[in-house]
């Protein structure tokens, strides 16, 4: 707040847009509680009913709530990503994209805002589900500072994912195209995961696609810090996710410049 | 003072066809200058260069002497854009839309509550700055697009058919902004299809079509190309009315229609009705019914371009 009162451009005009995220967010009351109660719903209905048919040696654990909870963290990135991109696309629609770019705002604030922005609201998601989860009975191996680290896989992978997503919204034709294509992707995206059935039970081939898919990484070190413990494998996990992500905000910052630009 | 816009054989291509092409463009300061022509012409493409949101093919265009190519982020300090469309405000209310954009703006904190108020009273929005945008009938959201872009008091006013679907009110109303701006020295390019509204307003006015420049004037000169005023007399004895008159200096032609009235071109209708009512009773002449019709920039249109801009009868 010190740099504000100071007049810092750059973190007064990114106040300035995180406030306006924010207040689009808020005072759509349905969609934001929706966005709160979906994934929890997930948990417990989908989770609650498929427990008692899961093999544990398929699962490696007992308790498939436990195993399903890094795959509801995935699911609820995604959605939230796809979500997130929307009002940047209403924006390139309605011609107010424009209007931001003729003023004296850096590119990088607009797409960094909105990033970190999503980052924060899956996360604040995500701890609700961890809070549901922990109401039936899911114990986190690694502690609280497993939970933390949840978390912060979390916001990477929301950043991962809405870069994606507003790369979308700024490439595409339209918002035709954009709800058509991740109406589409959203399932084939988790089931070539391991967010329901461990890489080790597919399919050869399937389980070649799911070690391609980037949430794989994310879920499975998210999986060992929820189920098992920390270890080697979690780090190298964490550094495959983290290597994704900065691809996915060059391509998305690249596809931004020339957006806005470079025409 | 400099001038807020100068382009010279600014040329814009998507392809290999050219929006703009060769355009040579003048906004002085202080003054407002209309940009026309019909849809596809050129204008929205000449003003996303200004904006610098689009960049040029070929020419140049400076604004406030700096290269929208080259000096972008200082071009953007010194414009005010408000564009053709509603931005996505529903969720927010006015004097919220107007913070954002005071920070995007960079105006500084301490000064920014205050500068937000005085817009707000500026286009009578005060009473209404704590109500939801969604709330808003559709003259008073444009007034908070021209409030927008009035924020950081910029040197240029860009804007993009600002009274497009308002009612006569709300036009009238941003048309006394407008010029308010203008007596603060301010320059404004407006660029609209309604051409009596280039009449009121514009100091000059530019018609553009197919990308290049038609011609440039001040609405005055424009029309007094186009030929004289008409005025047409409604009399029994047109006849005696025509010899009357006939010798007149002001007199450029008459004519008499089938239904018997007179077709009087003159230079200017004004100055020549008084003496036309004079002469008339001079000669005991009945006079029933007197019009006269300036050109008008829908004529002005019509004789450059050979088309008539759409919406609007010639």
């Amino acid at each position: 707040m010190t740099a504000l009162r100071a007049g810092h451009p750059r973190l007064q005009e990114l106040a300035a847009l995180t406030r306006r995220w924010y207040l689009q967010l808020v005072r759509d009351r349905l969609n934001l509680g929706l966005t709160l109660l979906q994934p929890a719903f997930w948990l417990v209905f989908f989770g609650g009913a498929v427990r008692r048919m899961v093999d544990d040696r398929v699962t490696g654990t007992p308790d498939y709530v436990s195993f399903l909870l890094p795959g509801v963290v995935a699911f609820t990135a995604i959605g939230t990503s796809i979500s997130g991109a929307v009002p940047l696309l209403w924006d390139k629609e309605t011609g107010y994209l424009d209007k931001l770019m003729s003023m004296p705002i850096a590119r990088a604030s607009l797409l960094g805002s909105r990033l970190a922005f999503q980052a924060a609201v899956t996360v604040v998601q995500v701890a609700v589900i961890l809070l549901v989860a922990a109401a039936m009975g899911v114990r986190v191996r690694t502690g609280v500072v497993g939970v933390l680290v949840v978390l912060g896989v979390t916001a990477v992978l929301a950043v991962a994912l809405s870069a994606v997503f507003l790369a979308l919204a700024f490439h595409g034709p339209g918002h035709t195209t954009f709800f058509a294509v991740t109406g589409f992707v959203t399932l084939p995206l988790l089931f070539t995961s391991n967010a329901f059935v461990p890489v080790e039970a597919m399919p050869t081939w399937m389980a070649l696609v799911a070690r391609a898919n980037p949430l794989t990484y994310a879920i499975e070190a998210m999986r060992l810090l929820v189920t098992s413990g920390w270890g080697v494998p979690v780090v190298a996990h964490l550094v495959g996710l983290v290597g994704f992500t900065a691809l996915c905000v060059l391509l998305t910052h690249h596809r931004f410049r020339t957006y806005t630009s470079a025409r | 003072m400099g001038d807020a816009v100068t382009t010279t054989r600014l040329t814009r291509y998507f392809r290999r066809h050219a929006a703009v092409d060769g355009l040579d463009l003048r906004v002085p300061a202080g003054e407002i200058v209309g940009l026309i022509g019909p849809n596809g012409a050129g204008k929205t493409t000449t003003i996303r260069m200004l904006t610098t949101l689009l960049r040029p093919s070929a020419g140049q265009a400076l604004v406030c002497g700096l290269d929208v190519r080259h000096e972008a982020v200082a071009v953007r300090r010194l414009i005010g854009y408000v564009p053709q469309e509603k931005g996505v405000r529903h969720l927010l209310t006015g004097r919220e839309s107007l913070e954002i954009e005071a920070d995007l703006h960079h105006i500084p904190r301490r000064r920014r509550d205050q500068r937000v108020a005085e817009l707000l009273d500026l286009v009578g929005l005060l009473a209404d700055a704590d109500r939801m945008v969604s709330d808003y009938s559709g003259g008073m959201q444009k007034r908070l697009d021209l409030a927008c872009g009035l924020l950081h008091a910029p040197e240029l006013l860009i804007l993009d058919e600002p009274t497009l679907g308002l009612d006569v009110v709300s036009r009238h109303r941003i048309w006394d902004y407008v010029r308010r701006l203008r007596a603060e020295g301010r320059a404004v390019l407006l660029a609209t299809n309604y051409l009596d509204e280039a009449d009121r307003l514009c100091d000059r006015i530019t018609i553009i079509d197919r990308g290049r420049e038609v011609v440039t004037g001040t609405p005055a000169d424009l029309k007094r190309d186009v030929g004289a005023d008409v005025v047409r007399v409604s009399t029994d004895r047109p006849e005696v009315l025509r010899s009357a008159i006939g010798h007149r200096a002001w007199v450029r032609q008459i004519t008499i229609d089938d239904a018997g009235d007179l077709h009087v071109h003159v230079d200017d209708a004004a100055t020549a009705l008084p003496d036309l009512v004079r002469d008339a009773v001079r000669h005991g002449v009945d006079l029933t019914g007197v019009h006269y019709h300036r050109p008008t920039l829908d004529d002005v249109f019509l004789r450059h371009t050979g088309r008539v801009l759409a919406g609007h009868p010639a």
